[in-house]
């Protein structure tokens, strides 16, 4: 990641970026921890300004607008597993950011806009997004989601068919990750579905977190055509959630962005 | 530095008290109504914040009419979005001033309205200068105390924050307005910030 992307912030906070280095910016701020408090404070700061140009505007608006309203229906609340949501929002990467879903009548300007909000990431412990996906947690065996890898297949497997083997998912949009884990064995395998690319120069690092909230590094997943999976190195005992990073390639010693998915491990 | 702390201490912070616009009722509880459908709180809402929206719109489209189509489609917008709301990532204020503020730069940035702004580049950097936002703003407490915060700007920073945000123009137009070198004009605009929200202090 250029360096260089970080004095976009305050740029960006001001909607004074052009088109590209917009979405350039959005692509690293959804990485960069630093650049979403900073487009957060900045935002702040800057919409100060808007008090030295109040001015009313015509009652005639105001009209208008309780008239359109009636006529749009509210989108609804996400309802996702919040543990799982990619760093920063779904600036770049996630499939949601597709909606809006225009309404009939409302126009595509309307529409438009819907992208606009920025996507800071609310700061969330490992810990308590962990406890958060803990709610997805599902007892037994998870077999189908496991069923065509070739050579990691076996230890897959083993994980699988350890008596005590347990599975838990968390997903978010088309992101979804299923992990099978074995406290006697030790070991944990995962599987990724609907993975958007590491943006260049970068890899998905899996990290154990134990419960003193210290992320110990498991090795990576590779996906491809957005689809992958990965027996995780290291020792499983002392973790109380797996989770996944966005680094730099060739890893980190420990993790440098939020979580896209964090599983936590009954 | 004695100034910025009794500032400090002795006005409440914009983030606490969701500014002026939000003296009154409770913007986030109004969004979260109006999430539900609540045309009702929904109007609270406008009517709290209006002011301050259609007057940004204003500052950066200028002509009145499209202002009004602007400020429409941008509570629409909030309308629609109002469940997508997060309290845990920013005011309900700064929420829906992002969306304003990004709707009205969208649109002057749109060709037409862009090319009759390009005729006016000259004259508009004189337009956006000190003295026009002093005179545009009326003696609420909050403004006097942006103006206040602006103050500890540097010259050049107040500059460029100012026709960055209140003019709509992008940091290599505001560089070729105030005849910086290109690239200068966003460390410009982050360093001005940077002290507004220290003075101000803003806290994520
Ligand atoms: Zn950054």
């Amino acid at each position: 990641m250029s360096p260089d992307l970080h004095h976009l912030s305050g740029a960006y906070a001001v909607d004074a970026l052009d088109t590209d280095e917009r979405s350039a910016f959005e692509q690293h701020l959804s990485l960069c921890s630093a650049c979403q408090s900073d487009v957060h404070e900045l935002t702040e700061a800057a919409h100060a300004l808007a008090a030295l140009t109040e001015a009313a505007p015509p009652a005639s608006l105001r009209t208008a607008v309780l008239a359109g309203i009636g006529q749009v229906r509210p989108l609804p609340p996400l309802v996702v597993d919040d543990a799982a949501q990619p760093v920063g929002g779904d600036a770049s990467t996630a499939p949601t950011h597709d909606e809006p879903e225009p309404v009939a009548g409302e126009g595509a300007a309307v529409a438009r806009h819907a992208k606009v909000v920025p996507l800071f990431r609310r700061r969330t412990t490992w810990i308590a997004a962990a406890a958060a996906a803990a709610v997805l947690a599902v007892g037994g065996v998870g077999v189908d989601a496991w069923t065509s890898q070739e050579p990691e297949l076996t230890a897959v497997q083993e994980v699988q068919q350890a008596p005590d083997s347990s599975t838990v998912t968390s997903s978010r949009g088309e992101l979804s990750a299923e992990l099978t884990y074995s406290r006697e064995l030790g070991r944990s395998a995962i599987s990724m579905t609907g993975v958007p690319p590491a943006p260049d120069g970068m890899t998905y690092q899996l990290w154990y977190v134990g419960t003193d909230e210290v992320a110990r590094s498991a090795g990576f997943i590779e996906p491809d055509d957005g689809r992958g999976q990965s027996v995780l190195e290291g020792d499983l005992s002392r973790a109380a959630a797996v989770g996944v990073t966005v680094e730099p390639a060739g890893g980190s010693d420990a993790p440098t962005t939020e979580p896209i998915v964090v599983l936590a491990l009954g | 530095m004695m100034d910025r702390m009794t500032a400090a201490s002795s006005d409440p912070p914009v983030t606490d008290s969701e500014g002026a616009a939000a003296r009154g009722p409770d913007l986030t509880d109004l969004l979260r109504r109006s999430a539900r459908g609540d045309e009702e709180a929904f109007a609270g809402l406008y009517d709290a914040t209006s002011r301050r929206v259609y007057g940004l719109v204003l500052r950066i489209v200028r002509d009145p009419a499209m202002s009004e189509e602007v400020t429409q489609e941008v509570y629409l917008d909030v309308w629609r979005t109002s469940a997508r709301f997060d309290a845990g990532r920013g005011t309900a204020l700064s929420w829906l001033m992002t969306i304003a503020h990004r709707a009205a730069v969208d649109r002057v940035r749109s060709s037409e309205a862009s090319r009759r702004r390009d005729d006016a580049h000259a004259s508009a950097t004189q337009e956006v200068d000190f003295d026009a936002t002093a005179e545009a703003a009326h003696t609420s407490i909050e403004a006097a105390r942006v103006r206040k915060a602006l103050d500890t700007l540097t010259e050049a920073q107040r500059s460029a924050v100012e026709l960055a945000y209140l003019g709509g123009y992008t940091h290599t137009e505001v560089a070729r307005l105030l005849d910086l070198p290109l690239g200068t004009a966003k460390t410009r605009i982050r360093d001005g910030l940077i002290r507004l929200r220290d003075t101000l202090g803003v806290t994520a």
